[in-house]
């Protein structure tokens, strides 16, 4: 938690203001995650020391469920939150959106392999069967087709 | 000037043998060096001397904001000048400097969200999201700060010695900083659209340099190749019809592998003067030399002159 106010602007002067969204939704997440069993969101506030407004994190929850990283279920009158993934599958969820968001993402990000065309394919499986390398490939290929 | 502004503008054409070649004939990272180098200075010339015809063909035009000393007659008598020419570079000196500001804020644009998007993930090197959806990227960062980001989509299509060439092509990437020749030269094919094949090239000379390397890390060029092989076939997207006989060429993955499957390329500063590849860089070499002297030639000929013609 402490972390998080290092991360962000590094000014001493503006604590959780100053957090970005991405930031926050992370730290609610971790808190979560320590929680050792669904817990309501009062919970998740004082964990992360009672600075953000409780509406806030009831937002940022919220959001977290959108993406699918956490699930709730009724406790009484109010909701209690599980963890449903880790840091890692929130990442993975904004880096898809990242993805999705730009077509030509070639430009900026190094990909391991470019799209391949249909005719490429066929090349490709020649290639490696002429070399004798296709381990594991042509099963594979088999498997694909079912 | 006369002639000599106008020869950085096709002079870019001097290089595109070179781009044609270097793919087969020049190790990876000499080739990409090399071109990238070339498309800088060919793309700088060329916008120099785009704006010094701009500014002579407007100087004469009515609410210019250049010096009205510019347009008088003697001045016009010593450069040569035309109004249609003058306006033409105008638009094309606006055209590119528009389409090189929307790359690099697209650059900004999408480090600046995968760095969001990766907050509150621990800081190691490689990321590995929980995703089907199979991907690799690097997403380059001041310092030691660049990531790689694969999917668990990714990884599950490969064996893990398959996998170690996944990781050392990518920190390749990272090393090497492949993503400031690949900006270089984006930015000069938007500055003069004849270095476009050099860009096309460039993308292609940097896979295969992060590719030797990982072929180099692992100590195995063939499965190097099939990982390469089998990371495309797994990422594919729903295949696109292809029109039978209209694409001669097959893509870059299949010539990656084809390359690797090969013997590894031997490191030569320079290829022999008397051979194709050899007259090509030294054409594309001669290119830029002519291209930077001529742009020099013309700048300080117009700078002599307008401020001559200037009233301080």
């Amino acid at each position: 938690m402490r972390d998080g106010q290092r991360d962000g602007s590094g000014e001493p002067g503006g604590p959780a203001r100053r957090r970005g969204q991405g930031e926050l939704e992370a730290q609610v997440l971790s808190a979560l995650r320590a929680a050792p069993e669904p817990v309501p969101a009062g919970w998740v506030r004082e964990r992360l020391g009672g600075t953000l407004a409780y509406t806030t994190v009831i937002t940022i929850l919220t959001r977290l469920r959108a993406k699918g990283v956490v699930t709730r279920q009724r406790a009484g009158r109010s909701f209690a939150w599980t963890a449903a993934s880790d840091e890692a599958g929130l990442a993975a969820h904004r880096m898809r959106r990242v993805l999705d968001a730009e077509a030509d993402r070639e430009a900026v990000l190094t990909s391991f392999v470019s799209s391949l065309p249909a005719r490429d394919e066929e090349l490709l499986r020649r290639l490696l069967r002429e070399a004798g390398a296709d381990g594991g490939l042509g099963e594979e290929s088999e498997g694909r087709g079912r | 000037m006369g002639v000599f502004v106008f020869l950085p503008l096709v002079l870019p054409l001097t290089a595109w043998p070179i781009a044609r070649l270097a793919e087969h004939r020049l190790h990876p990272r000499v080739a990409t060096r090399l071109l990238s180098a070339v498309a800088a200075v060919l793309g700088l010339c060329s916008s120099l001397c785009l704006a010094l015809l701009a500014i002579v063909g407007t100087a004469q035009l009515p609410g210019n904001p250049l010096p009205d000393a510019w347009a008088d007659p003697e001045v016009r008598a010593a450069v040569p000048h035309d109004e249609v020419i003058g306006k033409a570079a105008v638009a094309a000196l606006a055209a590119a400097a528009a389409s090189c500001a929307a790359l690099l804020l697209r650059h900004v644009r999408v480090r600046r969200r995968t760095a969001r998007a990766l907050r509150g993930l621990p800081g190691a090197q490689v990321a590995v999201l929980p995703d089907e959806l199979p991907y690799a990227h690097t997403l380059p960062g001041r310092g030691r700060a660049g990531r790689v980001l694969v999917s668990t989509g990714m990884l599950a299509g490969l064996t893990s010695g398959e996998r170690r060439v996944l990781f050392a092509h990518e920190r390749a990437h990272l090393a090497g900083r492949h993503h400031r020749h690949l900006l270089l030269a984006g930015l000069a094919a938007r500055a003069n659209p004849f270095l476009r094949p050099l860009r096309t090239a460039v993308a292609y000379t940097v896979e295969r340099w992060a590719d030797e390397e990982a072929a180099r890390a692992v100590g195995d060029r063939r499965i190097t190749a099939r990982a390469v092989a089998k990371a495309a076939l797994v990422s594919r997207p729903t295949p696109a019809p292809v029109l039978a006989g209209l694409a001669a060429e097959p893509g870059p993955v299949p010539r990656r592998v084809a390359a690797l499957l090969g013997p590894a390329p031997a490191v030569r500063a320079w290829p022999p003067l008397f051979t194709t590849v050899g007259m090509a860089v030294w054409t594309a070499a001669a290119g830029a030399v002519v291209s930077a002297m001529s742009s020099a030639n013309s700048a300080v000929t117009m700078f002599l002159i307008l401020r001559a013609a200037t009233p301080l």
